[in-house]
């Protein structure tokens, strides 16, 4: 790499870069994946349509409030307007996803809700097609070509911005479940879903609140992930979905720093595969280390987190 | 008595003049094919406003003949394109214009070879297309091998000896890809410093991106599709790589600035047909089509041709139905056929004998023709 005095090191120093910021937005999606395991062992499948929605949403809202004329005076502001709209309407889709596709399948068999998360991710995926055509959608190019050059490496302020996003999110969320009555709810409720009822849980609301957690983490790695790329297309849920749930089995599915570690070593093993073997497998290293992973840990890195019954 | 069997004599004698009638002025079909949804959905829509166009003009002036189109939606996805020949087949098409991927239109065409359905594809430009010689197929447009060579003559004149090529993995992406390398490498001694492939749908190319950056190229050269091509562009302004980039006719369409941004777009190579605008014998079809479909795109008048080459060489060998595929096929392959592209002559394989591939440069948002001018002129 020009201008840089050990080429070898930028370039490694560069695809770190390019697998964190992916990493991390595996990671928050693969949240959503984890939580909603862990609590009533469905892989909602339609969790990456949800992402897909937040993506989308950031574009609307952003040409909403240019509309309205506010994004020429600060463009700050309008930012946390878009993130603040596309976060209320996705934690609303991911509510009524739950009420509508899998409350009324909770004592159904195991494979009646999964089939009906399927469902819904082709229902969501066709309703935005509808809605937004097929043609992909361009996010407003406001950031693209701003960053510093760090060691050779260039690093745009977006990718800064996604990392640390990222990582607050992700404090944020462990304190959440650890320290607040809500996720002490939460746990109470993966760990026994009787007994939590009985102690006075209300079990319904702790899944609804669980579901609304894992979409609103989903709807800020969407518009993230807008900014970033520029690109939004109806079909983008699917291949990240696939990518954050791999992720997620992973770390151990329900395990929720196994998620975030699973996402960001994806990330990281993505970048580190197409920059050193070969771009054409990357897709291949990731799921072989899935498969390896699989066959000696075949509870995931940090070990599945699935609901003891006592 | 007698005069009800008259009656019904009479009643039977018109309803068989009916059908008679009916047979006489039939109307055939004629199947559409591309990626009508998914992200390449304009180009498939391009085509089929192209094809739509040539219809009309074709049905009004000639009433005994009428086509009507059927239209088959790929996704520019092989297996879907299978399912759209089998489609046409059911519904009694006798001739396919399209599809537009490589990917798509080689595997259909096995279907269409079976069925005795002719197939013109106005943008499929891989080789193997036609070089299986196949007795149905056709294509109104260049092929791979002949726009690789343009496009490393051009960067080989240019004295650039540090190339990089990605690829999209697909038929098409691939085969232009390798066109352009091979091409380099033996007419011109310059080895490319970097060649992969990336994945089509993918939206993060920053790792591959690095890599190419490492090799320190002048020209990243790109064969596929818009979008990916648009994003890699952007990324890889975004990363700081100071290479021009190019590509072929699969990138060459707004839709690639709009997702890579002016700025990453502006100074683009990309190889293509000459401008449209600029061809004299075009003028019309394309006032005609942008007074009803908006703004030519880059295969609207190929399509265009593609179904009048059809329409004419069905009326000529007075086909029927697809049994007569084979006529038809001939019929194209003896004549010569002046169309809004010029002159066509198509040889045994279905090329045609002559393909002109020019270079462009986006300027400001506008892919500008910056190669071929003089000779168009002297046309």
């Amino acid at each position: 790499m020009p201008g840089a005095e050990h080429p070898a090191l930028a370039i490694f120093f560069q695809q770190l870069v390019n697998g964190l910021t992916i990493g991390s937005v595996y990671a928050l999606i693969a949240l959503g994946y984890t939580m909603v395991y862990g609590i009533i062992e469905l892989i909602n499948f339609a969790h990456g349509e949800i992402y897909m929605i937040g993506a989308y949403l950031g574009i609307v809202f952003l040409a909403l409030l240019t509309a309205a004329g506010l994004a020429g005076a600060s463009l700050g502001l309008t930012m946390v307007l878009v993130f603040i709209g596309a976060i209320v309407i996705c934690a609303m889709w991911g509510f009524t996803l739950e009420k509508v596709a899998y409350r009324p399948l909770r004592n159904a068999p195991r494979l009646a809700p999964l089939i009906s998360a399927l469902g819904m991710s082709i229902a969501l995926q066709a309703l935005v097609f509808l809605l937004q055509g097929a043609r992909p959608k361009v996010f407003p190019h406001l950031f693209s070509g701003t960053g510093f050059d760090l060691g050779g490496a260039r690093i745009s302020y977006i990718q800064v911005f996604i990392f640390i996003v990222s990582i607050l999110l992700m404090i944020g969320l462990n304190y959440f479940v650890r320290q607040t009555k809500t996720g002490k709810a939460m746990r109470a409720t993966a760990q026994d879903r009787r007994m939590a009822a009985l102690v006075g849980i209300n079990v319904d609301r702790v899944i609804s609140t669980t579901f609304v957690v894992g979409s609103v983490l989903a709807a800020v790695a969407g518009v993230m992930v807008a900014m970033y790329y520029g690109y939004v297309d109806f079909f983008l849920g699917f291949q990240a979905g696939l990518k954050a749930f791999t992720a997620a089995v992973l770390g151990g599915i329900g395990n929720i720093p196994g998620a975030m570690l699973g996402g960001i070593l994806l990330g990281l093993i993505e970048a580190f595969g197409a920059g050193y073997i070969s771009s054409e497998y990357k897709d291949v290293f990731a799921f072989s280390i899935l498969v390896l992973v699989l066959i000696f840990r075949p509870a995931g890195l940090l070990g599945e987190q699935t609901p003891q019954k006592v | 008595m007698k005069k009800q069997v008259f009656a019904l004599a009479a009643a039977l004698l018109v309803a068989g003049a009916g059908f008679a009638t009916d047979a006489a002025a039939a109307t055939l079909k004629i199947g559409v094919a591309g990626p009508m949804t998914g992200d390449q959905a304009k180009m498939g829509n391009d085509i089929l406003s192209g094809v739509k166009l040539a219809l009309q003009e074709w049905n009004a002036a000639n009433k005994d003949l009428t086509m009507e189109i059927v239209i088959g939606d790929d996704q520019a996805d092989p297996k879907q394109a299978v399912s759209a020949a089998n489609k046409f087949v059911n519904e009694g098409v006798i001739g396919v214009i399209g599809h537009f991927n490589s990917s798509c239109s080689i595997p259909a065409s096995d279907i269409y070879k079976d069925n005795g359905i002719v197939q013109i594809t106005p943008a499929s430009t891989n080789p193997t297309f036609t070089d299986r010689k196949y007795w149905n197929v056709f294509r109104t447009c260049g092929r791979d091998d002949q726009q690789g060579k343009v496009a490393a003559d051009f960067v080989a004149g240019k004295k650039i000896k540090r190339v990089a090529v990605l690829h999209d993995k697909t038929t098409y992406g691939q085969g232009l890809a390798d066109a352009f390398r091979d091409s380099l490498k033996k007419d011109h001694k310059v080895e490319a410093v970097f060649y992969g492939g990336v994945t089509k749908g993918d939206k993060d190319y920053s790792a591959t991106l690095t890599s190419v950056k490492a090799a320190n190229p002048e020209v990243l050269y790109f064969g596929g599709i818009y979008p990916e091509g648009g994003l890699l562009a952007k990324q890889a302004k975004d990363l700081g790589i100071k290479a021009r980039f190019m590509s072929g006719d699969g990138v060459i369409d707004p839709e690639f600035v709009r997702i890579a941004g002016k700025e990453a777009a502006e100074g683009t190579w990309l190889t293509f047909s000459p401008d449209i605008k600029n061809v004299a014998s075009a003028k019309g079809a394309v006032e005609a089509y942008e007074k009803q479909f908006g703004p030519v795109g880059p295969y609207s008048i190929y399509g265009y041709v593609s179904a009048k080459i059809f329409f004419e060489a069905v009326k000529k060998a007075g086909a029927k139905s697809a049994k007569d595929g084979q006529k038809i096929a001939d019929t194209i392959r003896k004549g010569t056929w002046n169309t809004a592209l010029g002159t066509l002559k198509f040889d045994a394989k279905g090329d045609r004998t002559s393909a002109d591939y020019v270079m462009y440069e986006t300027k400001n948002g506008e892919f500008v023709q910056i190669t071929g001018l003089k000779q168009q002129a002297a046309k």
